[in-house]
């Protein structure tokens, strides 16, 4: 960076940074402040309330695939348990068959009477209400099949038979087969005992896993259920029962074959959480159910709180940027009725105070500013009051360095003036009169003198004492001093016109100029000082304004011979000769000056 | 269907002659499960395999009597051609029945004795039940042979009175896997038991419920 180091000011810029365009800035700045509290406010309640929101809808998906997950697994239990039951049914209903005396009668016969035999079973079937009933021998053979004459698939019976024999209990059997035209069966087998433990036949039943238990499945667990096949030839699952519309059912048996356990299946574009069990087959080829439930009516009712959150969030927000708004004029308010304040102090009116009526921070940084407005004023007035008692000069150097006692040796050029005749003319006039008169002569005068780069060192009542060189060193101060002299001469006689244009009394002036070695310097009490110059140089510059009283020197200005050689312009000056000067022992040269005109 | 396997291990397995002889031509049979325990109601019988055996059915019926609601004896070896009465010494009425092959037969429901005694005139196993009573069980083992006996609690069956001579030893228990054959010889000298040790499947006979009086399972 080629600019100042910070904290150093360019010596051109203003005493106070807080100019016109800087406060526009510092305007914009407070909007920027204002935005920046609104932005960060909206921004971590949104932050909050999105970070919530994510959080409940993702904690809600978790319970509701966790609640779908326990049905699907609760559907696959009931599922098997309903089946036990129906199962446990048929076998209650069988037993009591098998120890019924008709039965035993049919086997008492000396030849079996297959057709009897199948009407009974065919009655039993329509007792048991089981679709299917098949009697066997002991030995696996066929007696009789209420589906018709000849039992075409049954193995899965005789391998149920071998399994009941080998029970230890109870000896009965069930499980899962696909019977005739593609169809899903549970099978049961148990013994017909005469008596027991005595196997005269085994008696076979069969029901379907159709619609009917697939949609009573659906009512209890208000899963949805489909039950698939897939044949041992390889070819696709395709579904045998199910409570969804053929194309769904289609597309879960499609599906559901690939995966065991649980899988989300979009179907219709919807997600539906799938477990898939495989139900054990006694013949081959594979078969499962599937149970499904929406996702979607699983969140139905956490998407009310959403929902309601989605409503809630919004409201938060607004009223979070409200607050930030009020907050933010709470503070930019005072912060710019401040700014302007101190416009007003740049622009010099002090004498404003703000009023913000808060006990915080800006409070009292109110009270601060109208504390330093105070200050200000009181320093300007002191300024504005040491600029009238002492010459601008003497004044800055009295604000730039400590006003201490003490002075300095140097050479100075004094101008000492004074009225003729002032005290009769005060005679003859009011007090008022002198006064203006004396005021309206002594501010020409010094004006003057501050032309001429001199400084009024005092006024002793008509006299007027002036310094060249001091407080602040002149290499022309003689010339500067000459110059003011015929220029006080030449300013009389204006004033004198316009007295006379007045009717007043005209006003004459001697003028003595002297330039020696002074001491110059702050002088007086601790308390009180003025800054004067002290030297006999002072006296000689007074003696020769006196000088001029006396009209055998024929000049109102009469200049030493110091001044005359301190000079470096040529003046018309005259010798006029010594004079005595009281209390000194040799005589000083004396000049008179030529007025300019 | 019998899946059971069929372990039968003579004592002298392995030394020729398989079989030994009593001086009194006795065959002594050792009926022990696969733990070694006795078997009862084990029925042993030798079929002469020189000569057809003279069969001589008792001219008196012999006697299964119900009582408790049970059958007595539970198991009864006869010959062809014997004759089975059936009392019923209970004051409940019973219905003994049989759909077993060789001898298909009901006596309806009675009371006291049965009106006549059934002839078990094919060889073979008759399982006989009551129509009413389920656990009400009883088997008849009809043998074409003279030479059977059954075993008592200690599971010896002990066959007399036979003529020297090659046999074919059978054994049969209710709850007997699979059959038990084993070629024996009748000699004069012999004097060792013939142990069979046989494979049961489990007893599925039904466990009665306790009756009226509490007297518990029977």
């Amino acid at each position: 960076m080629s600019s100042a180091p910070p904290g150093l000011r360019p010596l051109t810029s203003p005493p106070f940074p807080l100019s016109a365009p800087a406060s526009r800035r510092g305007a914009l700045r407070f909007h920027h402040f204002r935005t920046r509290l609104l932005l960060l406010m909206v921004g971590l309640v949104a932050l909050v309330q999105i970070l919530t929101y994510l959080l409940v809808v993702r904690v809600n998906r978790e319970n509701a695939l966790a609640r779908i997950h326990e049905n699907l697994d609760l559907g696959a239990r009931f599922f098997q348990q309903d089946v036990d039951r129906r199962v446990a049914e048929f076998i209650t209903g069988a037993r009591l068959m098998s120890g019924d005396y008709a039965m035993r009668q049919l086997f008492l016969q000396p030849e079996l009477d297959r057709a009897t035999v199948r009407s009974a079973l065919l009655s039993y079937s329509e007792r048991l209400r089981a679709p299917v009933m098949v009697l066997f021998t002991p030995e696996g053979r066929t007696i009789a099949d209420t589906r018709g004459e000849t039992g075409s698939d049954d193995a899965a019976f005789r391998e149920l038979i071998a399994r009941a024999d080998r029970q230890e209990g109870d000896q009965q059997a069930s499980g899962f087969a696909v019977l005739s035209s593609d169809r899903l069966y549970v099978l049961a087998v148990l013994p017909l005992y005469a008596p027991v433990p005595e196997i005269v036949a085994w008696i076979g039943m069969a029901f379907p896993i159709d619609n009917t238990v697939a949609g009573d499945l659906k009512k209890i667990t208000r899963l949805d259920v489909t039950f698939t096949l897939a044949r041992p030839d390889g070819a696709g699952a395709f579904p045998v029962a199910s409570t969804l519309p053929p194309d769904l059912a289609r597309e879960v048996a499609r599906r559901s074959d690939a995966a065991e356990g649980q899988s989300v299946l979009q179907l219709r574009k919807e997600p539906f959480v799938t477990t898939s069990h495989r139900l054990p087959l006694l013949s081959a080829g594979s078969a499962r159910i599937a149970l499904q439930r929406s996702l979607a009516i699983e969140l139905a009712p956490s998407r009310q709180i959403e929902w309601s959150m989605q409503i809630i969030i919004p409201a938060c927000l607004a009223a979070a940027a409200l607050l930030a708004l009020g907050m933010a004029r709470g503070i930019s308010q005072p912060v710019q009725a401040l700014a302007a304040h101190t416009e007003h102090i740049v622009g010099g009116d002090f004498s404003r105070r703000i009023e913000l009526a808060r006990s915080d921070e800006l409070g009292d940084l109110a009270n601060a500013f109208n504390r330093m407005s105070a200050g200000l004023a009181d320093r300007d007035r002191v300024r504005d009051l040491l600029g009238k008692v002492v010459s601008p000069e003497i004044a800055a150097r009295l604000l730039q360095s400590e006003a201490v006692l003490g002075g300095e040796e140097r050479e100075v050029t004094i101008l000492f003036s004074d009225l003729r005749n002032f005290t009769g003319l005060s005679e003859r006039l009011s007090p008022q009169d002198v006064l203006a008169l004396l005021n309206r002569y002594l501010d020409r005068m010094s004006a003057i003198v501050e032309e001429h780069h001199g400084v009024v060192d005092k006024f002793i009542g008509d006299a007027i004492m002036a310094l060249f060189g001091a407080p602040v060193a002149d290499p022309d101060a003689a010339d500067h001093a000459l110059a003011a002299a015929q220029a006080m001469e030449l300013a009389l006689r204006t004033l004198n016109a316009e007295l006379a244009a007045e009717g007043r009394p005209q006003l004459a002036i001697g003028i003595g100029i002297n330039t020696a070695r002074v001491v110059a310097g702050n002088m007086g009490s601790q308390r009180r000082l003025n800054y004067t110059v002290i030297g006999d140089g002072v006296n000689v510059a007074a003696r020769l304004e006196a000088l001029t009283k006396e009209a055998s020197y024929g000049t109102r200005i009469l200049v030493s011979d110091s001044t005359r050689l301190a000079a470096r312009a040529i003046h018309p000056l005259r010798a006029v000769g010594g004079v005595v000067i009281r209390g000194r022992k040799e005589t000083v040269m004396a000049f008179a000056l030529d007025s300019a005109g | 269907m019998l899946s059971f396997r069929v372990l039968v291990i003579a004592a002298l397995l392995g030394s020729l002659p398989a079989a030994t002889v009593r001086a009194a031509g006795t065959v002594q049979v050792h009926c022990v499960d696969t733990k070694n325990q006795p078997v009862a109601d084990a029925v042993a019988w030798l079929t002469p395999l020189d000569v057809t055996p003279v069969l001589a059915p008792p001219a008196k019926p012999l006697v299964i009597e119900q009582q408790d609601q049970e059958f007595r004896p539970y198991v009864t070896p006869v010959v062809v051609g014997t004759r089975i009465s059936f009392p019923n010494h209970d004051t409940v009425q019973h219905h003994v029945y049989s759909v077993s092959k060789p001898k298909p037969f009901e006596i309806p429901l009675y009371r006291g004795e049965s009106k006549e005694a059934v002839l078990f005139d094919h060889p073979g196993l008759v399982t006989i039940g009551c129509n009413i009573h389920d656990w009400m069980i009883a088997y008849v083992l009809v043998l074409a042979t003279p030479y059977y006996a059954k075993s008592a609690d200690a599971g010896i069956a002990v066959i007399s009175s036979l003529p020297p001579g090659h046999y074919r030893l059978e054994v049969w228990h209710p709850r007997l896997a699979a059959e038990v054959t084993r070629a024996v010889t009748v000699a004069e000298t012999d004097t060792s038991p013939q142990v069979i040790t046989m494979t049961l499947k489990p007893d599925r006979r039904i466990r009665r419920a306790p009756d009226a009086s509490g007297g518990g399972y029977k």
